[in-house]
C-alpha cells in the first residue's frame, strides 16, 4: 500500500483481481434450463446477422441484391465485387494511409501516455492530485465538442490536410491510456526503483530501463486499442483531410457510386468486409486485451 | 541540480506529465476557448471579414425552434437509449454469468459488434434496414407484416436506437466483471434466509454493483447526448460530405450543430451551440453525481476484503 498512498481512488486497485476472478467464479451455480439457449440463439442472430448479411451482399450481383422477392443466397459468389472494390477506388492507397496514421498515432499515444502515467503513479510534486482530477474530468469531455473548434483553429493555422493533428494529439497523450498505465505502475513495489536510485540513476532511466519493459501487457493493450480506434475513426479524417489524403474509413463511404451518385451496395459491402477484416483479426487474436481494458475502464467509478 | 537531495525532485514529475499538460492546454483548452471567441462573432468559416456580435448568437439560440426541437429529441433519445443499453448489458452479463455450454463463444459473439468501426456498422445496418432488399423486411414479410421504411421519418429514430443497442457488448463485459466481483457469501446467505433468485438479485446483487451501474449511466448519458456520426452515416449514402440529408427524426443536437457549421456556414452560431451544449452536459453530469448519493451503495470498508485475501 505504501507505494500507492497518494492514490485518488482506492477502488481502482481492485481491478486486476476482478479480471482474474472472471474465470474461476462463474462455475458455482447449477446448470441453467435449456430454454435459455433459445434466447441465446435469438441474440446471436441479432449480433451476427448484420455481419452475415454484409458478407452475402458482398457476394451478390447488383441484380441479385435488388431482386424481388428477396434472394438470400447468391447463385454464384461474385468475387469480382472485391476486385471492383480494390480498383474502383485506390483502396490499397487509402488502406496505406489508414495503416500509417493508425500506427504512428498508436505508437505516439502509447509512449506519451506511458510516460505521463508513470509520472502520476511513481513521482510526487505539488499539484499532482489536482492535475490528476483534471485528467479524470477531461475523460468526460466529449471529444466531438472539441473537434469542431479544433477544425476551425487548425484551418487558420494551416494544419488541414496534413497528418500534423494526429502527431500533436499523439504527443499529447490520451487521458484514458494515461489512466491504464497509472493503474499498472501504481501496483508495482517500491523496491523496484530503490536499487537504481542508490546507483544514481535518474528517473528517466528508471522509467525507460525498469518500468517500461515491465508494462508490456499495458503497452500491447494501449497500442491495439488505439490502433483499432484510429482505424475506425471517421469524423477526424473526414473533417481534417481532403479526399486524396484521407483514410479508408472515409474512402469507403465516399466512393463506390454509380454515375447518379448512389452507392453501389454490393461493391461497397465488399470494401467494408475488407475494411473490417484487420479489426476482426486483431480482436480474435487479442480479445483478452480488449476485455482487460474494458473492465478497468468501467470499474473505476 | 538541487542542493538538497530529494528522492522526488519536483521537476521530474513535471517533466513526465508535461506531454499531457501541454496537450490539454494546446489541444483541448485552446480550441474550446477559441471556440468561445468564435461564438461571439459571425465568422462563416472562410472569409476574413467577420464582425464581433457579442452575445447575439446566444440570444438567437433561445428563439431557435430547430435547436429546441433537436435538443428535446436528443434528450428523448438519451432517455431511451441509456436505460436500454445499461439494462441490456446487465441482462447479457447475467446470461453469460451462468453455467452455459460454450460460454466463451457466446461472450465473444456478444462482445464483437462493439469493436466494429462506425462506418462499417452504418454500412451493414443500411443493408439490413433497406426497405426492398433488406433482410429485416424480408423476415417481417414471412410473418405477414407489410414493409417498413426503416430509414425514413419517423421510423428511423427507432432504427437508430437498434443500431446503438447492437454495440452494447462492451457494457456487458464491464457488468460481467461487476457481477463476478459480488462476494458469493452474500448471495448464499440471502438464499439460506429463504430469498428467491429475483429477491437476491434485486436486494443483494444490484446494490452491490450499483457504483458500476452508476458509472455506466453517467458515461452512457454523455455518450448518447453527443451521438451524431451514426445518424449521418445511416441515412447519407456519401457520408458527411453530403450535409443536410439527415431525416428530421434523427437530427440530434450535434447533427444540427454540424449543419450550422457546414451547411449554413455559420461557424459563430455553431460554436455558440457547442458551448451551450457543453454546459448542458456538465449540468446533467453534476445532477447525476448528486443523485448518486441516494441510490449508489459505496462499500466503505474495502480494506476488509484485502485483509481477508491476505489470510
Amino acid at each position: 500500500m505504501s507505494a500507492t498512498d497518494t492514490t485518488v481512488d482506492e477502488r481502482a486497485d481492485l481491478v486486476p483481481p476482478t479480471t482474474s476472478r472472471l474465470k474461476k467464479r462463474n462455475r458455482s451455480k447449477k446448470r441453467p434450463p435449456s430454454t435459455i439457449y433459445i434466447l441465446i440463439l435469438l441474440l446471436t442472430v441479432f449480433f451476427i446477422g448484420p455481419f452475415a448479411w454484409l458478407v452475402l451482399a458482398a457476394l451478390k450481383t447488383p441484380a441479385e441484391w435488388a431482386s424481388l422477392p428477396i434472394q438470400i443466397l447468391p447463385k454464384a459468389p461474385q468475387w469480382d465485387n472485391f476486385v471492383q472494390a480494390l480498383t474502383q477506388a485506390d483502396f490499397l492507397g487509402y488502406a496505406g494511409n489508414s495503416l500509417f496514421l493508425s500506427t504512428t498515432y498508436a505508437v505516439l499515444i502509447t509512449l506519451s501516455s506511458a510516460a505521463v502515467g508513470f509520472g502520476f503513479a511513481r513521482l510526487r510534486a505539488p499539484g499532482k492530485n489536482a492535475l490528476f482530477l483534471i485528467l479524470l474530468a477531461t475523460m468526460m469531455i466529449p471529444q466531438i465538442l472539441t473537434l469542431l473548434p479544433t477544425y476551425t483553429l487548425f484551418s487558420r493555422l494551416g494544419l488541414l490536410n496534413t497528418y500534423w493533428p494526429w502527431i500533436l494529439w499523439g504527443l499529447g497523450a490520451s487521458p484514458y491510456m494515461v489512466f491504464l498505465f497509472r493503474q499498472f505502475f501504481s501496483s508495482l513495489p517500491k523496491e523496484l526503483e530503490d536499487a537504481a536510485i542508490i546507483d544514481g540513476a535518474g528517473w528517466f532511466r528508471i522509467f525507460a530501463v525498469i518500468f517500461l519493459p515491465l508494462s508490456r501487457p499495458v503497452i500491447i493493450t494501449c497500442f491495439l486499442l488505439q490502433f483499432t480506434w484510429t482505424w475506425g475513426d471517421y469524423i477526424a479524417p473526414a473533417l481534417l483531410l481532403d479526399l486524396d489524403r484521407t483514410t479508408l474509413s472515409v474512402a469507403i463511404t465516399a466512393f463506390y457510386q454509380d454515375p447518379n451518385g448512389n452507392a453501389i451496395p454490393t461493391v461497397q459491402a465488399a470494401a467494408a468486409v475488407m475494411y473490417i477484416l484487420p479489426v476482426l483479426l486483431i480482436f480474435f487474436f487479442a480479445q483478452r486485451y480488449f476485455v482487460r481494458s474494458t473492465v478497468s475502464s468501467g470499474l473505476k467509478g | 541540480m538541487a542542493r538538497k537531495w530529494s528522492r522526488y525532485p519536483r521537476r521530474a514529475f513535471y517533466a513526465f506529465v508535461a506531454p499531457w499538460v501541454l496537450g490539454f492546454v494546446l489541444l483541448t483548452a485552446a480550441p474550446m476557448i477559441y471556440g468561445f471567441i468564435v461564438s461571439l462573432t459571425n465568422f462563416d468559416g472562410s472569409s476574413p471579414r467577420y464582425k464581433w456580435v457579442g452575445l447575439r448568437n446566444y440570444i438567437e439560440l433561445f428563439s431557435d425552434g430547430d435547436m429546441w426541437a433537436a435538443l428535446v429529441r436528443t434528450l428523448a433519445f438519451t432517455a431511451i437509449v441509456v436505460p436500454l443499453t445499461v439494462g441490456g448489458s446487465l441482462g447479457l452479463a447475467v446470461i453469460i454469468n451462468r453455467r452455459l455450454k460454450a460460454v466463451g463463444v457466446w461472450r465473444t459473439v456478444f462482445f464483437l459488434p462493439s469493436v466494429v468501426p462506425v462506418v462499417a456498422m452504418a454500412i451493414m445496418w443500411k443493408l439490413v434496414f433497406n426497405s426492398d432488399s433488406g433482410i429485416l423486411n424480408a423476415i417481417l414479410g414471412v410473418l405477414g407484416i407489410p414493409k417498413v421504411g426503416w430509414l425514413v421519418d419517423p421510423t428511423v429514430f427507432y432504427s437508430l436506437i437498434i443500431l446503438m443497442l447492437w454495440g452494447l457488448g462492451g457494457g456487458m463485459i464491464i457488468m460481467l466483471a461487476a457481477l463476478q466481483g459480488v462476494p458469493l457469501e452474500l448471495e448464499e446467505a440471502a438464499k439460506i434466509d429463504g430469498a428467491g433468485r429475483w429477491t437476491v438479485f434485486r436486494h443483494v446483487t444490484i446494490p452491490m454493483i450499483s457504483p458500476i451501474l452508476f458509472f455506466q449511466v453517467v458515461t452512457g448519458v454523455i455518450a448518447a447526448l453527443q451521438v451524431f456520426i451514426q445518424p449521418m452515416l445511416l441515412t447519407n449514402s456519401a457520408g458527411i460530405s453530403a450535409v443536410g440529408g439527415v431525416p428530421d427524426s434523427t437530427t440530434l443536437y450535434m447533427v444540427q450543430v454540424y449543419e450550422e457549421f457546414f451547411l449554413s456556414n455559420r461557424f459563430g452560431y455553431g460554436s455558440a451551440m457547442l458551448w451551450v451544449f457543453f454546459l448542458i452536459i456538465l449540468a446533467l453530469t453534476l445532477v447525476l453525481l448528486r443523485s448518486s448519493r441516494s441510490w449508489v451503495y459505496y462499500e466503505v470498508d474495502s480494506d476488509a476484503e484485502k485483509e481477508g485475501a491476505a489470510r
